[in-house]
């Protein structure tokens, strides 16, 4: 799967002492790692600060992996552990249905689990985020908007989506990133904007 | 540079395109907002829910105060296969269709199927001198022994000036 | 022979008429095939891949219908081969560490014309211009394969005598792999052949080991059963054998196959556990390797082909017989 050949090769580039590959990643992974993290520590600044505590131990850990699992595997287990020890550390017990793998994490139904996971601020802004997403994913061209959802819904390969679309590869790469800039430009004010907020 | 993230995220460009592709971002602060929007865009069409998070530069602040890590040499990372699906090769997209043909089946009616064009990463795992003597009976029936004349054969003896 | 070259030439001429390029003229290609084996030569050539660097002399003379070669290391560990008669013999640091022997053999192996035919149905063969190479004039031709399954090969040869200058093989992009290439050469004339016979080249008196039918470790023709489904148009079995190898228990089969400029080999033998790293693909230049156990029996590919051909070949070996 090509996902995990990204990972690995940015690993690689952090185990050779590229720092800017694991910023890399973390911008990859903070949201769903985030997202693991808030099923076991409630309180959202809480659990944003032992999101940032998992990160920093991924990188200090990082010399010792060695790409057995998926990167993505790897931080998930870490993950867990800084949770549970910063539970435990102030004498609280994690849930008890924890997910044991990365895969099924992915398919738990968020709705049951997560509670005030976000500050109001954060809920209004996710909302923003959402909308401006999807509204500009409805007004694109429905190839550029094919390609897109193949791409980070079904997962598939350009290879896979040039066979779906019946159309070659080099169209597959270009409509994936028109439909992708053109929905980065709707964003990228709303996220300036969000930046220069301080509450 | 945009489309190169954008093939780059994807895992859709040649290793040695995405190192050097790796090295411009190290420079250009804009280029990680890139990805950083491109990555956001993918999170919320898979999970709308709950998708603010800002943690990034926060963890990058830390990061400054740790020490750079190394992985020790001894510890060499297993090195999976890579595989890249081909970026638009206009040239070899041409060439198409590449045929595979069952020993099983005579030639006759060989199914003409389309593969996988997968690159694989130039490996870079060296073959050991315990593996030489495959290399030698192989070069045996190697026409390359018959261009080269017996040159090819230095490919079975040669030496790693690392491994001592 | 003399009818099967001529058919090698009518299929080439079949394949390149179409091909709208400049030919190459299809005697030349004859010669070129067969010029390492028909002339005497000695020079000293750089071998490369990566950034593996190293030098090396080469000498072939060809006496009575027979031909000796040897090859020895200038940089690092001091390696030499000899080749005579069906014959290897490999010393590291002047000691004999390995002798092989295809009994039966008169002459080195040549390309059958199976072989030279399969090249024209693989790969488009192109001119691609005039160069110097260590003083000689040499014409240089592309043969470059008709899918990503196998590399480009391109050749720098003598414009009198055919023999090959210089020899590349690259990858995606014209990305150079691996490349030999003469930086002296002398053709013909006075060669020294004082090491032929006499004594081995490392003065000793013992010249080259005799090779008669008992001591010869040669390896037999047989039918393994083994198969390998997945390999690229084209690549004919070559060769299918049983033979003893160094520091193997038992006979390992090898199964060869073919397209005319790259071969693929498969050797399977019964996994007795030994190997500490049974999984990985490692590469040497041009040539790549790659094994695993499959119902206890360790399976190894090499082969001067991509890393992915070499896999897809290991992934689909399995056993077919009784």
């Amino acid at each position: 799967m090509a996902e995990r050949e990204v990972d690995q090769q940015l690993v690689e580039r952090v185990q050779r002492g590229d720092k800017h590959a694991f910023d890399l990643l973390v911008s990859k992974y903070q949201r769903k790692l985030g997202r693991l993290i808030s099923r076991f520590v409630r309180d959202p600044a809480e659990a944003e600060d032992v999101t940032q505590d998992a990160f920093i131990k991924a990188y200090r850990a990082l010399p010792g992996f060695r790409g057995e699992s998926a990167f993505y595997t790897w931080l998930y287990r870490i993950g867990i552990n800084t949770a549970k020890n910063h539970l435990l550390a102030n004498k609280r017990r994690a849930p008890t249905s924890t997910p044991f793998d990365a895969e099924e994490a992915e398919s738990f139904e968020d709705a049951g689990l997560l509670h005030e996971v976000s500050t109001p601020e954060n809920e209004l802004m996710s909302k923003q985020v959402v909308d401006v997403v999807q509204a500009s994913l409805q007004q694109l061209p429905e190839d550029l908007r094919s390609a897109l959802t193949l791409r980070e819904i079904e997962g598939l390969s350009y290879e896979e989506i040039a066979s779906v679309m019946n159309c070659p590869i080099g169209t597959v790469r270009s409509r994936i990133f028109r439909a992708r800039e053109a929905v980065a430009e709707n964003l990228r004010p709303l996220l300036e904007t969000s930046k220069g907020k301080r509450w | 540079m945009k489309q190169e993230i954008s093939a780059l995220m994807d895992g859709e460009l040649f290793e040695d395109e995405a190192e050097s592709l790796l090295d411009r971002i190290k420079r250009d602060s804009a280029t990680h907002k890139d990805w950083e929007i491109y990555h956001l865009i993918g999170d919320v069409l898979r999970q709308p829910e709950h998708i603010h998070c800002d943690l990034s530069a926060k963890v990058r602040e830390r990061m400054q105060d740790e020490p750079t890590v190394l992985a020790p040499r001894g510890h060499a990372v297993k090195q999976k296969m890579r595989t890249f699906a081909l970026s638009a090769a206009a040239s070899l997209s041409a060439v198409g269709v590449v045929a595979w043909m069952s020993l099983q089946i005579s030639p006759e009616v060989a199914p003409q199927m389309a593969t996988q064009q997968a690159a694989l990463r130039p490996v870079s795992a060296q073959i050991q001198p315990k593996s030489n003597d495959y290399l030698m009976a192989h070069q045996e029936f190697s026409p390359s022994t018959d261009m080269n004349g017996g040159a090819s054969y230095i490919r079975t003896v040669s030496y790693s000036p690392d491994e001592k | 022979m003399r009818m099967c070259i001529a058919f090698f030439g009518l299929l080439l001429a079949a394949a390149n008429a179409c091909a709208g390029e400049r030919q190459v003229s299809l005697d030349w290609l004859k010669t070129v095939a067969f010029a390492a084996h028909q002339t005497d030569y000695s020079g000293v050539f750089v071998y490369q891949y990566g950034n593996h660097v190293e030098t090396s002399r080469i000498t072939h003379v060809v006496e009575t219908d027979s031909e000796y070669e040897k090859l020895e290391s200038l940089d690092g560990p001091k390696r030499e081969i000899i080749r005579h008669h069906g014959q290897v013999w490999c010393y590291i640091n002047h000691k004999m560490v390995q002798a092989d022997s295809q009994r039966g053999r008169s002459r080195f192996p040549s390309l059958l014309p199976e072989q030279l035919s399969a090249v024209s149905g693989n790969y488009q063969v192109k001119e691609a211009g005039l160069e110097r190479i260590a003083g000689y004039n040499t014409q240089v031709i592309l043969f470059q394969p008709k899918d990503n399954l196998r590399y480009t090969h391109k050749i720098w040869a003598h414009t009198d005598s055919g023999l090959l200058l210089k020899a590349a093989v690259l990858g995606d992009k014209n990305k150079v792999i691996e490349q030999y290439a003469f930086t002296q050469l002398q053709i013909g004339g006075n060669i020294d052949r004082s090491w032929v016979g006499a004594k081995d080249s490392a003065g000793r008196g013992a010249g080259l080991p005799v090779s008669s039918p008992e001591t010869a470790r040669g390896g037999a023709a047989i039918n393994s059963g083994w198969v390998a489904d997945a390999l690229p148009a084209g690549f004919k079995k070559t060769m299918e054998i049983q033979r003893p190898m160094r520091g193997k228990h038992a006979p390992v089969t090898q199964i060869v196959y073919s397209d005319g400029l790259s071969a693929i080999s498969i050797f399977i033998e019964p996994d007795d556990g030994d190997e500490d790293d049974v999984s990985g693909l490692s590469s040497r230049g041009a040539v790549n390797l790659h094994h695993k156990v499959v119902d206890k029996h360790l399976i190894t590919v090499v082969g001067e082909v991509p890393p992915r051909t070499v896999m897809q070949a290991l992934d689909s070996v399995r056993y077919n017989g009784k």
